[in-house]
């Protein structure tokens, strides 16, 4: 178990294939409103069997005495085994669970069976105990959110929740792949970089001009001396060319990029001096042409290009 | 081949497993009756648990190494799908689980002492009205005494509707109390005071009403004869699986707390189940036999009858074999011992 785990609210499950994937875990705040939805769903249906149950047993001439055994055993059944039921025949979830995408499953990632899903829902009595402060204590004090019913049954609440699809990222401006032929070969970012470059360029699409300029120099201004760029160059450009170097432009198992090309190309090693036409303003016609602008994806100028002329 | 090139290549598969899924999330499951679509999402989300597994080394951006978590999560929570258990293990679980954990219970004995033990002393003070004056007067209240001797002054009879009627309230209430019992048992406290509050007030109203002086005792007794056999000892199970619950948090006998609590709440079930079971069989015969004007010797001998059911279920199924260690063991995933023991095994 690595110590440096970041504190966050994944609970890391693995599988029957070996894999290990993190589920978000639901907190309390994701989970009152399914509770209060499953506890609409009960009056409601209680209501309908009532009204239902009478007009029928007028119409049938069933006596009163059965239909009032019949309503009192099915206030029983929903009091005590509306969750059970659900939550074993619907795969951990009820109603109100399905609604909010949430789900019970065991702690270990395998799905609940019936006898766990009687024991958490037994002991809601205890959680509500006195208006639900023993299951908030209980849920603060483990790093599940687990209730008492969920401790004693080895279960937690998992969120279900449509992921949000990474875009499809491509660039249309040309001279990103030409100002990542000008990165050294022999230049190796960290993976916390690398990360921050990809959180940047997979939201860039959405930011303002000025914002995206701000963020980008806070990433791309310290790389200006060590990529022997001029102070110049669009960081918006810059970021975007690391990008393409990283995730889209490099080999599969490329673990020591900057050996395999030093091999093939040794004269990459010793940047040439055309790295700095390449990103000064003015030589190069390309900068001048307006972008291209096509997609989501789509490349533009960054406002300092413009700014220093 | 570029890391492009590949996602380009992958996203087709994970769009139709999550499509996939978005189905089976719904209200019926799709796919009941066409296994090569089982089949095909299994192979989509294989290959998605590699695409996870091998992300690290292929060095894809960190939003699909996200997407891919979500993804895998969401079809692993459709692929392993909670699922009925077999009529089969649940007949064996009945009748060869349930009668062994009850009887080796520790908890079951506590409850049973305390319970009897209040009821029969209570029963005792109230019955000795010259040695205990007023004792029966102060635990009921004389306003439930005075409505107890009312309602018992009639010779019993009844229709049909009444019977059902009141069989389905004893359902709901008396059963309702039992799990109460043992769903305030983590607390502990409340249902030891319910126990013994039960215990108390029952024993009180026996022992008053067996009194000479009592002229309703014989009715009283033509009422409770039938259904007091599986409604005390319902009490007294509902009370022990709450506090076998309780005792898990503090009597851990080696294991870690939470282990310990978890371990215990899966016995208390075995201990809550018959209790509930008795509730019901109880409510029944309290709507329909009880009440009904049959002569007391068919009450007796239904009273006899079952307590020779409960001897027959709790002592004859429940006596421990090894056999019966056996099968305990491998219901649990933890191996069977005395709690408290603390051998150090697992």
């Amino acid at each position: 178990v690595n110590a440096q785990e970041p504190i966050d609210l994944n609970a890391v499950v693995t599988t029957p294939e070996n894999i290990r994937f993190e589920y978000r875990i639901a907190g309390p705040f994701r989970r009152l409103p399914a509770l209060i939805i499953d506890l609409i769903i009960r009056v409601v249906t209680l209501f309908v069997v009532l009204i239902a149950g009478s007009l029928l047993g007028l119409s049938l001439a069933i006596s009163g005495g059965v239909s009032i055994m019949l309503f009192l055993i099915g206030l029983f059944a929903l009091e005590w085994f509306y969750g059970v039921f659900f939550e074993t025949i619907w795969n951990g979830q009820t109603p109100g669970k399905w609604l909010t995408r949430i789900r019970v499953i065991s702690i270990d990632g395998r799905p609940i069976n019936a006898m766990q899903a009687a024991i958490r829902n037994f002991l809601r009595l205890a959680d509500m105990f006195p208006t639900m402060i023993m299951s908030l204590i209980s849920m603060t004090m483990n790093k599940r959110f687990q209730r008492l019913g969920d401790l004693a049954a080895g279960t937690m609440v998992v969120v279900t929740q449509k992921a949000w699809v990474p875009p499809n990222i491509k660039f249309e401006d040309h001279r990103v792949p030409l100002l990542c032929e000008h990165i050294p070969a022999n230049f190796r970012m960290s993976i916390t970089l690398a990360r921050a470059i990809a959180l940047y360029v997979e939201r860039r699409g959405r930011l303002p001009l000025v914002r995206k300029h701000e963020l980008a120099s806070y990433l791309a201004k310290p790389l200006f001396a060590k990529l022997d760029l001029q102070d110049d160059t669009s960081p918006d450009l810059l970021v975007c060319a690391l990008y393409y170097r990283e995730f889209i432009a490099k080999d599969l198992f490329e673990q020591s990029s900057a050996m395999d090309s030093a091999r093939a190309h040794p004269d990459r090693l010793n940047p040439e001096p055309s790295i700095a036409t390449v990103s000064a303003p003015a030589p190069m016609p390309q900068i001048e042409a307006p972008p291209v602008m096509s997609g989501a994806g789509a490349f533009s100028l960054s406002s300092n290009v413009e700014a220093n002329r | 081949m570029k890391i492009s090139q590949l996602l380009e290549q992958r996203r087709k598969g994970w769009a139709e497993l999550d499509q996939m899924c978005q189905r089976m999330e719904g209200f019926r499951f799709p796919f009941r009756k066409s296994g090569n679509l089982v089949s095909r999402f299994s192979a989509l989300y294989r290959a998605a648990c590699t695409d996870l597994s091998m992300a690290d080394q292929y060095q894809l951006p960190p939003a699909t190494i996200e997407y891919l978590h979500r993804l895998v999560g969401r079809a692993h929570g459709q692929l392993y799908r909670s699922n009925q258990s077999s009529a089969e293990r649940w007949l064996a679980y009945c009748f060869q689980i349930v009668p062994q954990c009850v009887f080796r219970d520790v908890c079951v004995k506590t409850a049973f002492i305390v319970f009897f033990g209040l009821f029969t002393l209570s029963a005792i003070l109230a019955w000795r009205e010259d040695a205990f004056p007023g004792f029966a007067e102060r635990i009921l209240g004389t306003a439930q005494i005075d409505q107890m001797e009312e309602s018992f002054s009639r010779p019993l009879s009844g229709n049909f509707d009444q019977y059902v009627m009141m069989s389905g309230f004893y359902i709901r209430h008396n059963t309702g109390i039992g799990m109460q019992c043992f769903s305030l048992g983590p607390l502990i406290l409340p249902s030891l005071c319910a126990l013994g509050y039960n215990g108390v007030v029952l024993g009180a109203s026996f022992g008053y009403m067996t009194r000479a002086d009592v002229e309703q005792g014989d009715v009283f007794f033509q009422f409770v004869t039938a259904h007091g056999v599986f409604e005390l000892t319902a009490i007294a199970l509902s009370a022990a699986a709450g506090l076998r619950l309780g005792i898990g948090l503090f009597c851990t006998g080696g294991l870690g707390r939470l282990e310990s609590f978890r371990l215990n709440a899966m016995r208390a079930m075995a201990i809550l189940m018959p209790s509930v079971a008795l509730f019901i069989m109880a409510a029944f015969t309290e709507g329909f036999l009880s009440p009904s004007p049959l002569p007391y010797f068919v009450k007796a001998g239904f009273a006899i009858f079952s307590s020779g059911l409960l001897m027959y279920y709790f002592v004859v199924l429940g006596y421990p074999t090894p056999q019966s260690e056996a099968a305990l063991v491998s219901n649990e995933d933890y191996p069977w011992r005395k709690l408290g023991a603390g051998n150090a095994t697992r």
